[in-house]
């Protein structure tokens, strides 16, 4: 009794000494005069974010030597330093990011991490020593396991308790709330739905209005089918649990992202088509693995279509055979022709970028970047940006993987339009699509539509409250009118750490009066005083050029600002339509001769020697008034 | 009515799970059997006897109470009594074997639970004001605030007027001195006109690094410039200097004390292990490729396979 009384009062000293290291912590805030926040803007600021990074709770970041968890993440994102896999240190040169979502594999999540933890029940598992072997050929059988489960959603029994996803989980959501800073830097909760049917990537990040989530996780080893993804998170919402999934890599989806078909193979049907753009208001346009746009062969008239094009499969070196349904135009584009079948549009998509690092810390600037996948693609070698040792550009002959690489970015990055950097309205803006997606420059572009307002420009202040008062912005619908045209608003501003732009463009897309549908790119903003040709809606060439021995761009080309006031020249009221704005900079050197000139050697000739960075802002859709 | 009453029976877990109450008891169990273990157990020395004494059977009892909201009934009180019955003898039986000596979870857990005990006896005490105040006068790097300034600029638009734009910006620069009004000169930009107490890094993310040098670096009252930055020459007025400054206690009171406590836990952890060392005589067996490495080894990337799949 003695003893348990001295237990008793140990445990009193231990809960008192909790309660007074506890209570710092709740009210942790740094003091009034650094928390003093500025007014919310009306006309709204743009803030730039990632939607989309991975942690060393992934299977696939921990198995690529990645140790940073979503804390480090955060560090990173809000200016930080952290290390690399390799050991290097990373850090962004552009300053901080204003809002970070960790959105780890919800597959497996936590799982690798235990199963290297000695003593860790998981760790028993037959394979764990070939998991983490020395043998090439050991280490693919064992992480074969879990892609192959992946491909067929079906969870490995020896998983089943969910006990790392748990922990996982809930330490993600609390590094989520200790990481938010009103005002100052937006941290949302979110994970990846990693759903790959034979490989074809249907990834969709999802993201939680709130940090009050689900329990668990809804995963792709539950259901592959994303129909029940969204069936799920209609349950949560009539909860109050409100979130959105994003898609990513439709490029990588073997043209099974946007199809026309349900997941049972029948045409889509109105509920269906309600369904997803309820649950999937964005997409991801631009990320690391290459552009989702649009593609050369989907767009030939679109001279710009070409920019960082990704070909394989998602996680292995497996060409793409069908880019139709795997791009975003034509699934706007198929949109409209959806909605006049069924009554609703599916593929009602606002744009996002993201960078989709599994090094906790994206690589959004060509001059800084390390690429995605931990060890695996560490080093301008792994990478193809320079040759192996003793090889030349002559004789090079890249492996799959580092071929597969050497077609990656560095990108993308989301742009919103909210008026104060919250949790509430960051996701707010997300929701109403007041959205752009970028390939990482922070390009800043703002885009309504209305009548009446081509008059004041959106170079001031009082262009902008006009265009809010009498027009639409980005991601909104513009109802027609029985008369007169819609003017389009639009305006860019160049980021001060990248390069001047050279161009606006407005891509349009429509169904013509036979049901089919069309697209069609306009110039309408030139650097330099440059002027449109009128037959060809193309810009004179600036003429801005690159130096590719030292990456030194011309300094008197381009503009800092671009803005236009515009109306569509083919313009027809009885036609559904959507425009987005697609801002273009000068040519910059691309992150493969960055590498190439530290490397003191000549670019790999197969690889782009310099790219056009861009911005792309979320559609408007012009939706006709029905004939009286 | 299943949703309700789950959701009640979660929230009164969560409740549950802040209640210092509840941590008491939780901690109060832990050391007791803790103790009870290592120094022999009520029931007399470790042999083939295995007693369940009364206190122990409450104690499981109440700590479903604590889980559950109500005492068990006869059965369910049978299956945890039966249960820590295994874990008894199961735990005797691991460490009679030795299985408590190369098990990194249970080596970590040990070691930790004699830190956490070393370091509570360390911050057991409420740090004073005055050592507060000597902390924070020997620390007053991790406290300081960054040097804000609050700013409106005129912008001369480099695209507009070239060369120009320079010429036209002093022009402009001698018209504001002389009490012109900002709004009615230079070019309108997306730049936000004016803003608010911002650090240098926040300035630097919308004009550039060399403009919020620039003007971090200005001490005048009065407009200035021109200021070159990538959208061109800007005429500048700052508004508002909030200096860097070490802050005073009350206004970072609460980190300081948290800051303390960990301060006075590490040292007390770090004092107890240099103490312990003494008593040992340590010694390390280099493995040969070891031996001669630089102090600081090279990280290789390569250092392991990479499986060829996955992303």
């Amino acid at each position: 009794m003695i003893r348990l009384a001295m237990a008793v009062c140990a445990a009193a000293l231990l809960t008192a000494c909790n309660d007074q290291a506890a209570a710092p912590v709740a009210e942790n805030a740094p003091p009034a005069t650094a928390t003093e926040r500025p007014a919310p803007n009306p006309l709204n600021n743009a803030y730039f974010g990632d939607l989309h990074l991975h942690t060393r709770n992934s299977f696939d970041a921990y198995i690529f030597n990645v140790r940073a968890s979503p804390d480090e993440a955060y560090a990173y994102a809000k200016g930080g330093t952290i290390k690399h896999a390799a050991g290097f240190d990373l850090k962004m040169n552009s300053g901080p990011l204003d809002f970070l979502a960790v959105t780890d594999h919800s597959e497996y999540l936590g799982v690798l991490p235990a199963i290297n933890t000695e003593g860790d029940p998981y760790s028993k598992v037959p394979y764990a020593k070939e998991l983490f072997s020395t043998d090439q050929v050991q280490v693919n059988t064992a992480f074969r396991k879990f892609a192959d489960t992946l491909n067929v959603g079906k969870r490995m029994e020896e998983y089943s308790d969910l006990r790392t996803v748990k922990s996982a989980w809930h330490d993600i959501i609390e590094s989520a709330k200790r990481n938010y800073e009103p005002g100052k830097f937006t941290t949302l909760v979110g994970y990846e739905y990693t759903s790959a049917p034979q490989g074809r990537n249907l990834h969709r990040n999802v993201i939680f209005a709130t940090d009050a989530v689900p329990e668990l996780p809804y995963t792709a080893l539950e259901s592959q089918n994303p129909e029940d993804l969204w069936r799920w998170m209609e349950q949560q919402r009539a909860q109050g649990i409100e979130a959105l999934s994003i898609p990513h890599n439709a490029n990588g989806s073997d043209g099974t992202m946007y199809e026309r078909t349900m997941w049972n193979g029948k045409p889509i049907d109105r509920a269906w088509a309600d369904l997803r753009a309820r649950n999937e208001p964005l997409t991801e346009v631009t990320q690391v693995k290459g552009t989702s746009e649009t593609h050369p062969l989907l767009s030939p008239n679109d001279e710009m279509a070409g920019f960082e094009i990704m070909e394989w499969y998602i996680g292995s070196p497996r060409p793409i055979t069908k880019f139709d349904g795997g791009y975003v135009r034509k699934a706007l584009k198929d949109g409209l022709e959806i909605e006049a079948k069924v009554g609703a549009n599916p593929y009602k998509y606002g744009m996002v970028g993201s960078s989709d690092t599994h090094n906790a810390a994206g690589s959004y600037e060509e001059n800084n970047y390390v690429s995605k996948v931990g060890i695996r693609d560490a080093t301008p070698e792994l990478r193809g940006s320079t040759p192996p040792v003793g090889k030349t550009w002559a004789n090079y002959k890249p492996g799959d993987n580092v071929a597969r690489f050497s077609t990656w970015g560095a990108s993308g990055l989301t742009g919103v339009w909210a008026p104060e950097n919250t949790r509430e309205e960051i996701y707010a803006a997300l929701r109403r699509k007041e959205t752009f997606a970028t390939s990482g420059p922070r390009i800043r572009v703002r885009f309504f539509a209305g009548y009446g307002i081509g008059s004041v420009a959106l170079t001031s202040d009082e262009g902008v409250k006009n265009a809010y008062a009498n027009g639409v912005p980005m991601g909104s619908d513009l109802i027609g009118k029985a008369t007169g045209k819609p003017d389009f608003q639009v305006m860019a501003m160049r980021d001060a750490n990248s390069a001047p732009l050279q161009r606006i463009q407005v891509v349009k897309g429509w169904l013509d009066a036979t049901g089919k549908t069309q697209e069609k790119v306009f110039d309408v903003a030139c650097s330099d005083g440059g002027s449109i040709n009128p037959s060809t809606h193309r810009c004179a060439d600036n003429g801005a050029s690159v130096d590719i021995k030292t990456c030194a761009f011309s300094q008197d080309k381009g503009d800092a600002e671009l803005s236009a006031s515009w109306s569509d020249p083919e313009f027809d009221p009885k036609l559904n339509a959507f425009y987005y704005a697609r801002v273009i900079e000068n040519p910059t050197c691309r992150w493969s001769t960055w590498d190439a000139i530290r490397a003191g050697i000549d670019p790999n000739p197969d690889l782009e020697k310099t790219i056009q960075e861009r911005a792309y802002s979320s559609p408007i859709w012009f939706i006709p008034t029905k004939a009286g | 009515m299943e949703v309700g009453g789950a959701s009640r029976v979660t929230s009164f877990l969560r409740r549950a799970i802040r209640e210092p109450l509840l941590h008491f008891f939780a901690i109060g169990l832990v050391l007791f059997v803790v103790n009870g273990l290592i120094n022999g157990r009520d029931e007399g020395p470790p042999g083939e006897k295995v007693v369940i004494s009364e206190g122990r059977v409450n104690q499981i009892a109440e700590s479903f109470l604590l889980l559950s909201g109500r005492l068990p009934n006869r059965p369910e009180l049978e299956v945890l009594v039966d249960d820590f019955v295994s874990e008894e003898i199961g735990y005797r039986e691991a460490v009679a074997m030795g299985l408590d000596a190369d098990d990194t979870i249970v080596r970590r857990r040990m070691r930790q639970k004699l830190e956490f005990l070393i370091e509570d006896g360390a911050a057991s005490e409420a740090p004073t004001e005055a050592e507060l105040q000597a902390w924070l006068d020997t620390n007053p790097s991790l406290y300081r605030l960054p040097e804000r300034r609050a700013i409106r600029h005129v912008l001369a638009n480099g695209d507009k007027r070239g060369a120009a734009a320079k010429a036209d910006a002093e022009t402009m620069l001698a018209k504001l001195r002389s009490g012109a009004e900002p709004t009615k000169i230079g070019d309108s930009s997306m730049l936000p006109a004016a803003m608010p107490l911002t650090t240098e890094e926040g300035v630097a993310a919308q004009f550039g690094a060399e403009f919020a040098a620039s003007v971090f670096a200005q001490q005048q009252k009065d407009w200035f410039g021109p200021v070159p930055s990538p959208f061109g020459q800007h005429l500048v007025l700052v508004m508002n200097v909030e200096p860097g400054r070490s802050v005073p206690l009350a206004e970072v009171r609460d980190k300081v004390r948290a800051d303390w406590i960990e301060s006075r836990r590490n040292i007390a952890r770090d004092e107890f292990h240099a103490r312990m060392r003494k008593r040992y005589d340590i010694r390390i067996e280099w493995p040969e490729p070891w031996q001669g490495l630089p102090e600081t080894p090279n990280p290789q990337p390569k250092t392991r396979p990479i499986p060829e799949v996955g992303e």
